[in-house]
């Protein structure tokens, strides 16, 4: 799922969570407009411009695909529960590489040291430690996402 | 342009200027930024912030993988350096350009000759520009002292390994030379394990003065004339203003061929400024070096010549031809900053960090304040005490000096000490009014008065 789909995803899950009837974003790349309301249509998404990223040496008019907003993110956790937070911006991995398997999973018990994700920066991978022993309650950073300083990542339940 | 989305790589008031620039261009912006800067000011005027990593400099602004990982992440296509942090590491640049981000700046390679001294010495000698005139290695004390009055006294030993005072003793005639050339000699074979000196001219009664360019990488060179930075402390600038007035005509028009003949020699891109230092007592002028970036005083020249520096930058990073000819470009009137740090003088200048409780920058006619902060801004520990610049423009210097005076006077920063006093007391010095001023002349002669003066 690319950026922009995880966006309008993120805006549906917020405008279904709030009281309003209706939500309408436009942007120059962008036009999105929900309802609650029966009587109108459910979802128009209208993108303006092509998706590929235009290359420098193209002409003037090609325009970048933009991110309107930010990915919305999870800055709350349950009471008892221990975040890891990135310690720098990067590339969040659940694996060591593509198509392995994930180093750890929800339900799964870790010690202090487990690893638990890489955050990478251009190419540059750095294991990220659970830093308590306990229970994954939670995986919150999307796999290939860019998180950013003191981002959620993971949530563990120390009690366990 | 061919892009559209830039990523702004500092912060404090630069940022802050690039970010405007960007805006009035109809670009999108995003801002990296530190742990301790989330709630900046140009955090809010970006289109979108992210922030790289804790306060430190050192895992934020200083690492250039942080930084372009962050710029490909968040969709951008050109990325502006700033001044300070980065500006001048072609590793950066490179990282750039392989991620098909423009760099708003010269090219790595040009970052690369020009930042490396002797190279840049050599590029200065290919190009005809004049040297501090100097000799090869002295190895005898006779060699010296024919040397030494060949260059003319004063003259100052150095080290031919190494720098920073070491191994350096100044000599105004030949009985200096027989008495300090062993002794510094033997202090750089301690320093640098080699005692091998060489003779320069000294150059006493200095002005620092600069020439703005713009290059467009292929050859076609700008200057927007000079810019007097001799008010410094400890190598710091505290005072710039444009034109270098107090600088002979012939001796002006001399330094921005030399400038536009040393960019014009390597296809300079972009901004660049050519440091020389003007020798006050022999009229004539040597290079020091050149700056690769846009500079904190291109206020200054952005003042007598109405051109947006920063917006030039940008349309030259996106390829455009330069949008002005030499002719186009005319100095009109006079233009001083003072730079405004959190600082406390009158505690050598140690930083003073904390929370602006009450900010009333001065308003009027030719009154600019380039600045991130705000009522109620807390200035970080982490970064320089620089908090931003006041610059003024007036038809004539006495005219900018005395709307310095009123603007300083009128600028109110509570919460935190700042440097406006002593910068009051700088402009309305006899020696700056006169402009009878040299590089050492803020140490030597202006800090004591003010000493005096505050009775401290």
């Amino acid at each position: 799922m690319d950026q922009t789909q995880k966006d309008i995803r993120a805006l549906v899950r917020l405008f279904e969570q709030s009281d309003w009837d209706d939500l309408r974003v436009e942007t120059s790349d962008l036009k999105l407009v929900i309802s609650k309301n029966s009587n109108a249509p459910g979802l128009t998404v209208t993108e303006n411009v092509p998706r590929a990223r235009a290359p420098l040496s193209s002409s003037p008019d090609s325009v970048e695909v933009a991110e309107p907003v930010a990915k919305e993110k999870v800055t709350e956790i349950p009471d008892g529960a221990v975040a890891v937070t990135a310690p720098n911006l990067g590339t969040f991995w659940r694996a060591p590489k593509p198509g392995a398997a994930a180093y750890i999973e929800v339900g799964q018990k870790v010690d202090a040291d487990t690893t638990v994700c890489l955050i990478e920066v251009m190419k540059l991978f750095t294991p990220i430690s659970a830093g308590v022993s306990g229970t994954i309650i939670d995986v919150v950073a999307e796999n290939s996402a860019m998180v950013e300083f003191g981002d959620m990542l993971v949530l563990i339940d120390p009690n366990t | 342009m061919n892009f559209s989305r830039v990523f702004v790589a500092n912060r404090g008031e630069i940022a802050v200027r690039v970010l405007r620039a960007c805006r009035a261009l109809g670009l999108e912006t995003v801002i990296g930024v530190s742990d301790a800067d989330r709630h900046s000011s140009g955090a809010r005027l970006a289109d979108r912030v992210v922030v790289l990593g804790p306060a430190p400099s050192k895992d934020s602004y200083l690492n250039p993988n942080l930084i372009v990982a962050a710029a490909m992440g968040s969709g951008c296509n050109a990325l502006h350096p700033g001044y300070g942090f980065l500006s001048e590491r072609a590793e950066l640049a490179d990282l750039c350009s392989e991620s098909d981000i423009a760099f708003v700046g010269p090219t790595a390679d040009t970052i690369r000759q020009v930042g490396d001294k002797i190279s840049a010495r050599e590029l200065a000698q290919a190009a005809n520009v004049p040297l501090v005139p100097g000799t090869g290695e002295v190895t005898t004390v006779e060699a010296a002292k024919s040397a030494a009055n060949d260059l003319e006294y004063p003259v100052v030993l150095k080290a031919t390994a190494g720098g920073g005072g070491r191994g350096m003793a100044v000599a105004r005639s030949d009985e200096d030379i027989a008495k300090n050339f062993d002794a510094a000699s033997l202090e750089a074979e301690e320093a640098f394990g080699d005692g091998t000196l060489y003779v320069e001219r000294f150059v006493e009664n200095a002005r620092h003065v600069e020439i703005q360019i713009l290059g467009d990488g292929n050859g076609a060179i700008l200057h927007f004339g000079d810019r007097d930075c001799s008010a410094q402390r400890r190598y710091q600038k505290v005072v710039e203003e444009a034109p270098a007035t107090a600088v002979p005509n012939d001796i002006r028009e001399d330094m921005r061929a030399a400038a536009v003949r040393l960019a014009e020699s390597i296809n300079y891109r972009n901004a660049g400024t050519v440091e020389f230092l003007y020798d006050q007592n022999r009229n004539a002028f040597y290079f020091i070096e050149v700056n690769a970036r846009i500079q904190v005083e291109h206020p200054v020249t952005e003042e007598i010549t109405g051109v947006d520096l920063v917006a030039q930058q940008l349309k030259i990073a996106a390829g455009e031809p330069l949008s002005l000819t030499q002719d186009m470009i005319n100095l009109s009137g006079h233009a001083i900053e003072c730079r405004i740090n959190a600082e406390m003088p009158g505690r050598d200048f140690a930083p003073s960090p904390g929370q602006i409780t009450a900010w009333l920058p001065p308003v009027g006619d030719g009154i600019r304040i380039d600045s991130h902060c705000e009522q109620g801004y807390t200035v970080p520990p982490y970064y320089d005490s620089m908090i931003g610049k006041l610059i003024v423009h007036g038809t004539t210097r006495a005219q900018a000096i005395s709307r310095m005076r009123g603007a300083l006077a009128d600028f109110r920063i509570d919460g935190i000490h700042t440097n406006t006093h002593l910068q009051a007391f700088l402009v309305g010095h006899q020696d700056f009014k006169n402009n009878k001023i040299d590089t050492r002349w803020l140490e030597r002669t202006l800090l004591p008065a003010y000493t005096k003066v505050m009775g401290v």
